[in-house]
C-alpha cells in the first residue's frame, strides 16, 4: 500500500455560495463520507489546511487581484466580478487555506513523507487567471502548486492532467509560454461548453509551443472517446516529456449523472483514467502525483468517485 | 454597422506601372491576397489578386526551362497589364451587411473602400468580416451556448429572455436560425456563465425543447 496524503479540512465548508449553487459544501461532505464509509480515513495520511503565505499566491496572481478578492469578502459582497463567483465573508480565508494545504502536501511529498495525495479542497481553481476570477474559481490551486514545485523544489518538468469537463483556461493561460510545465486537458468541445477555449489548435506559444495539449470531446461522448484520446494524445506526450511530478486537476463533472455537461463518463472510466495517471507516475515521476479537486456537482456520485480515486492512489483498488 | 468602423485603414497598394513580380513580393511580405491599384492621386484604377499574379507568372515546374527572352518578358510584365479594371468597391458609409451580401454576390474576397471622389480610404476583406463575426458571437468571452427550439410566433423570444434574466445570467449574444423546420425557429443564446444546469431544467419545465448539441445547425435547409 502506498502512503497517500488526504488534504481535507472542515474550514473548506465555510466558503458559502448561497442557495442552489452547484459548487456547494455538500460536495466535500460527500467526498469525506465516501472515504469514511470505505474505511479509508485510517489508511490515508490526513493533512489539515494551513493558511498560505501570500508570497506564494503572488507567484501566479497579481497583488491587485488578491487585494480586491480579500476586500470584497471583508466588505460583505456576495459575488466577485460575476454572478458565477459567489463569495461570503469567509471565502478569501478558505481559498488561502486551500492553497496553503496544497503547498504543505507538496512539501510532504517532496520530503518523502508521502508518495502521492488527493486534496479535497474548495474553492476550485483551474479557471482562475493571473488577474481574473471566473467559473467558481478564485486562486488557481494547481498552477500555484506547479510554480511552487519549480521555485522551491527546482523541478524542471511538471506535467498537469486536467480531466474536469471544462477546459482549464486559467492553467493553460498561465503556462502557455512555459516549456517546463506541460498542460494537458480533456474536456467537452468548447463550442458546446464553458468557457469556450481548449481547442485542438491551442498548443502553447513562444518557447512553450508544444507544451499545451487539448483533447476536445463532442457532446454525447463517453468512455470510448475518452480512452481513445488519452491513448492517442496524453500517453505519447507524457512519454516524451517525462514529468518529474504529475499534478491532476480532478473534476468529476464529466460523469453521466452530472448535468453540468453533455459528456457521459461511467464511474469506471474515472478509475481507468486515474489508474493510467498513476501508472505514468510510476514510470516517469517516481510515483509522485498530487490530485486536486476541481468540479464535480453530482453530489450523489462523489462519494464513490472519491473512494475509487483514493483507492487507486493507495494502490489497493482491484 | 458602417464599413468605416470595420475596414482596414492602412491599405497596401501598388501602382499600374509596377512590375507584377513587385506585386507578388508585396503580397508575400504582408500575407495578403489583394492589392488595390491606385494612381498618383490615390484613386483606384484596378485591383490585382494573388490568383491574377499566379496566372501571369510561369509555374515552378516550367520556370527553369524558360528561354531568356521569355524571362525578360515576364520581368517586364506590369501590374496594369493584368489587373482587373472593373473593380467592385464599397463606400465607407455602406454597411457590413452590404459588404457581406456584395461579397457573396460578386464572389470577391476583398472590396476596396472608396469615397465619392473615388479616393481609396481602406479595404474590407475576409479577415475583417471574420473579426466582426467573432465579435458578434461574443465567443472571446467565457460562456456557454444553448439551443432552444421555439414556435415561430410573436413573444417567444421575450419568454426566453425573461427566463434567463430571472436567473441573473448575462447574455453574450443571441442568434436565431431562420431556416428551421416549418413553423419553428432555433434560438441560440450565448450565456456568459458556467452555471446553466438550473436554467436548462427551467426551460424544459416551461415546455421548450433543448436541442441535442450534435444536431445544432444555423441553416437546416442547406443540404450541401
Amino acid at each position: 500500500m502506498r502512503r497517500t496524503g488526504f488534504l481535507y479540512d472542515e474550514r473548506f465548508l465555510l466558503h458559502d455560495t448561497g442557495p442552489e449553487h452547484p459548487e456547494c459544501p455538500a460536495r466535500l461532505l460527500a467526498i469525506y463520507r465516501g472515504l469514511e464509509e470505505a474505511g479509508l480515513i485510517s489508511k490515508v495520511r490526513p493533512i489539515k489546511a494551513r493558511r498560505a503565505d501570500q508570497q506564494w499566491i503572488e507567484i501566479v496572481h497579481s497583488i491587485k487581484l488578491i487585494m480586491r478578492f480579500e476586500e470584497a469578502c471583508q466588505w460583505g459582497m456576495s459575488e466577485l466580478d460575476h454572478p458565477d463567483n459567489k463569495i461570503c465573508g469567509k471565502t478569501f480565508e478558505t481559498a488561502m487555506l486551500a492553497v496553503g494545504g496544497i503547498l504543505d502536501t507538496v512539501d510532504l511529498m517532496m520530503e518523502g513523507e508521502i508518495d502521492n495525495a488527493f486534496c479535497a479542497v474548495r474553492p476550485p481553481g483551474h479557471h482562475a487567471e493571473v488577474n481574473r476570477v471566473m467559473g467558481f474559481c478564485f486562486f488557481n490551486n494547481i498552477a500555484i502548486a506547479a510554480r511552487y514545485l519549480r521555485r522551491k523544489w527546482k523541478l524542471q518538468r511538471i506535467g498537469i492532467v486536467d480531466f474536469d469537463v471544462h477546459h482549464g483556461n486559467g492553467t493553460q493561460n498561465i503556462f502557455e509560454d512555459d516549456p517546463a510545465v506541460f498542460y494537458y486537458s480533456i474536456h467537452e468541445h468548447p463550442s458546446f461548453s464553458y468557457p469556450g477555449t481548449g481547442r485542438e489548435f491551442e498548443r502553447g506559444s513562444g518557447e512553450g509551443y508544444g507544451f499545451t495539449l487539448n483533447s476536445p470531446v463532442l457532446p454525447g461522448g463517453g468512455d470510448a472517446e475518452y480512452k481513445a484520446l488519452f491513448e492517442k494524445d496524453l500517453f505519447p506526450a507524457f512519454g516524451e516529456f517525462k514529468p518529474e511530478v504529475i499534478l491532476v486537476s480532478a473534476g468529476f463533472d464529466a460523469h453521466v449523472d452530472d448535468d453540468m455537461s453533455d459528456i457521459k463518463l461511467s464511474t469506471g472510466c474515472f478509475s481507468w483514467i486515474m489508474k493510467n495517471i498513476a501508472g505514468m507516475a510510476g514510470k516517469y515521476s517516481g510515483g509522485r502525483v498530487i490530485s486536486v479537486l476541481e468540479g464535480g456537482y453530482a453530489v450523489d456520485r462523489l462519494s464513490e468517485l472519491a473512494r475509487n480515486h483514493v483507492e487507486i492512489l493507495l494502490g489497493i483498488k482491484a | 454597422m458602417f464599413i468605416n468602423k470595420s475596414m482596414t485603414r492602412r491599405v497596401i497598394t501598388i501602382g499600374p506601372e509596377a512590375a507584377v513580380l513587385e506585386a507578388r513580393r508585396k503580397m508575400d511580405d504582408n500575407g495578403i491576397r489583394h492589392l488595390p491599384v491606385v494612381d498618383e492621386h490615390n484613386k483606384v484604377v484596378g485591383i490585382i489578386t494573388d490568383r491574377d499574379v499566379r496566372s501571369a507568372l510561369p509555374s515552378v515546374f516550367s520556370a527553369c526551362k524558360q528561354a531568356p527572352e521569355k524571362i525578360q518578358q515576364i520581368s517586364d510584365l506590369k501590374v496594369g497589364d493584368i489587373m482587373n479594371k472593373k473593380v467592385i468597391t464599397i463606400s465607407p458609409m455602406d454597411t457590413l451587411e452590404d459588404a457581406l451580401l456584395l461579397m457573396q454576390k460578386s464572389n470577391k474576397g476583398a472590396l476596396p473602400v472608396v469615397d465619392r471622389d473615388g479616393e481609396l480610404k481602406g479595404i474590407i476583406s475576409t479577415p475583417d468580416l471574420i473579426r466582426a463575426f467573432i465579435n458578434v458571437l461574443g465567443i472571446k468571452e467565457p460562456g456557454t451556448l444553448l439551443c432552444i427550439v421555439v414556435e415561430d410566433k410573436l413573444g417567444q423570444m421575450k419568454k426566453i429572455v425573461d427566463a434567463i434574466t430571472e436567473e441573473g445570467i448575462p447574455f453574450g449574444s443571441i442568434l436565431v436560425a431562420r431556416h428551421w423546420e416549418k413553423g419553428k425557429r432555433a434560438v441560440f443564446p450565448y450565456l456568459l456563465t458556467v452555471n446553466v444546469s438550473k436554467l436548462k431544467r427551467k426551460l424544459e419545465n416551461m415546455g421548450y425543447t433543448l436541442l441535442n448539441p450534435m444536431e445544432w445547425s444555423l441553416d437546416q435547409t442547406r443540404k450541401n
